[in-house]
């Protein structure tokens, strides 16, 4: 099939900019495509974000030690796939670090926080993923008060593979979606990706080569309207209850950008030890120490490209 | 442990982003009105930023300034409400550190199977998440400004 033409396009959502690109053939229509599948991802940020009152997240973390709450079946794939992901990394990946997030202002606080004990740090050591429970019939509820989930670690991931998903069933030959630096291509072509140097954001620290996979990094935070220096680590180590220190940052790709997404937190806690957990999932790491020296899984190398 | 392989960046290979090396054009105002109102004709009625269109709805043009970033986009407000907001044009530009586009070739070349156009395949960029509040914010401006316009 002919590749007659290619469309790129940005919108500001999940928090930062998400660009989709996709060529396909003359009888697709790209621009339809593209459109439903930025619809794909505002659907998954309306139905996920920490922030917006109305989100199925909002609505659980409010409601779900109360009684059960009934969720769209997508925050249900995404709780599955998070718990799965905690009980795999021993506890490392863990969504019900919102509080902890709070307290250190990397998330908003309730405007009427009515319990108390959500904001208190030696309550929370008891809370962790398990304190979720999954009923089916995509309902869910919690087992403790002050339980609060944020899918902020996977949520960006797994939007990123429903507008891939999009793009398939509308024929488009040709893919890529990138919600600010978590990204997945479709189709024959190879896609160079440039991984930013997570402890200067102005230099470019290496070349990746991905074909029909999903790739995520996770580092510090950027503001580049501020300055290119990257602040504070925005993983946790829920052992610890501390930011990630040894580890500058991490990338991982695999064959979906939600695991890819989960990942990159879990590598940035565990380091090298999360060996195991990548090979489990088929990803591939590459972990940038805050020494400024980078490690790359051995399955990796090939695609990663230096100027050695 | 586990076999990981180590490797010290040397730091000449590391790549400065500059200016003319991140900059995307996504969207021509033409493009993005078509977009944003497939059918309805547009009327300009503040030059070069609101245009009304002939279904009621209004799209704008706007900037976010900041100091490393210079950010094009248009909102589209349809019954009070934003209907979609489109990136027409992303430049990324730290203004220091530029390198020349041969200094960058000369190594980029020699790893690539197919050469790098330098300028225009620095495309995709993992790492750090760009925060898009300054836009999210300009969007709340736009709608206060012009959401009630007839």
């Amino acid at each position: 099939m002919e590749v007659s033409d290619s469309i790129r396009r940005a919108q500001p959502l999940l928090g930062t900019f998400v660009e989709i690109v996709a060529s396909g053939a003359a009888t697709c229509d790209l621009q339809e495509a593209v459109d439903e599948a930025f619809g794909a991802v505002a659907q998954v940020h309306r139905l996920m974000s920490f922030h917006d009152r109305q989100s199925d997240v909002s609505h659980i973390n409010r409601e779900a030690f109360v009684g059960a709450v009934s969720v769209n079946a997508w925050t249900y794939q995404v709780l599955e796939a998070a718990l799965e992901l905690h009980r795999r990394s021993a506890g490392l990946f863990d969504v019900t670090v919102a509080p902890l997030l709070q307290n250190c202002g990397f998330l908003p606080r309730d405007a009427n926080n009515s319990d108390p004990t959500a904001l208190d740090p030696s309550a929370e050591s008891a809370i962790a993923a398990n304190a979720i429970e999954l009923l089916g019939d995509r309902c869910v509820r919690y087992r403790h008060s002050g339980v609060k989930i944020d899918l902020g670690g996977i949520a960006k991931g797994f939007a990123v593979d429903r507008a891939i998903d999009v793009l398939r069933g509308r024929g488009v030959v040709r893919g890529l979606v990138n919600a600010g630096g978590d990204l997945a291509v479709f189709g024959r072509h190879a896609e160079l990706v440039h991984i930013r140097n997570p402890k200067n954001a102005r230099q470019l620290l290496c070349v990746v080569q991905i074909t029909d996979a999903a790739l995520a990094s996770s580092g510090r935070t950027f503001d580049p309207h501020h300055s290119a220096r990257t602040g504070a680590s925005a993983v946790f180590d829920p052992n610890t209850r501390r930011p990630v220190s040894d580890v500058a940052g991490a990338t991982v790709r695999a064959p979906s950008c939600m695991i890819a997404d989960a990942l990159t937190k879990v590598v940035m806690i565990a380091g090298e030890a999360a060996t195991e957990l990548l090979r489990h999932y088929r990803a591939s790491a590459l972990l940038v120490l805050e020494s400024g020296e980078v490690r790359i899984t051995p399955d990796w190398q090939d695609a990663v490209r230096l100027a050695a | 442990m586990s076999g990981w392989i180590r490797w010290t960046a040397p730091a000449a290979v590391m790549i400065s982003v500059s200016g003319p090396a991140y900059a995307v054009q996504y969207l021509s105002v033409e493009d993005a009105q078509k977009a944003a109102f497939p059918s309805a004709h547009l009327t300009e009625v503040q030059a070069g930023r609101v245009w009304k269109a002939s279904n009621g709805g209004i799209f704008v043009l706007d900037h976010v300034i900041g100091k490393h970033l210079y950010i094009d986009y248009a909102v589209s407000i349809e019954g009070g409400r934003v209907r979609r907001v489109d990136i027409l044009q992303y430049r990324e530009s730290y203004g220091d550190e530029v390198r020349s586009p041969s200094w960058l070739a000369q190594f980029i070349g020699k790893t690539s199977a197919s050469p790098l156009k330098v300028g225009s395949d620095i495309r995709n960029i993992s790492g750090a998440t760009l925060s898009s509040l300054h836009v999210t914010e300009g969007v709340k401006r736009v709608l206060a400004a012009y959401g009630s316009l007839r």
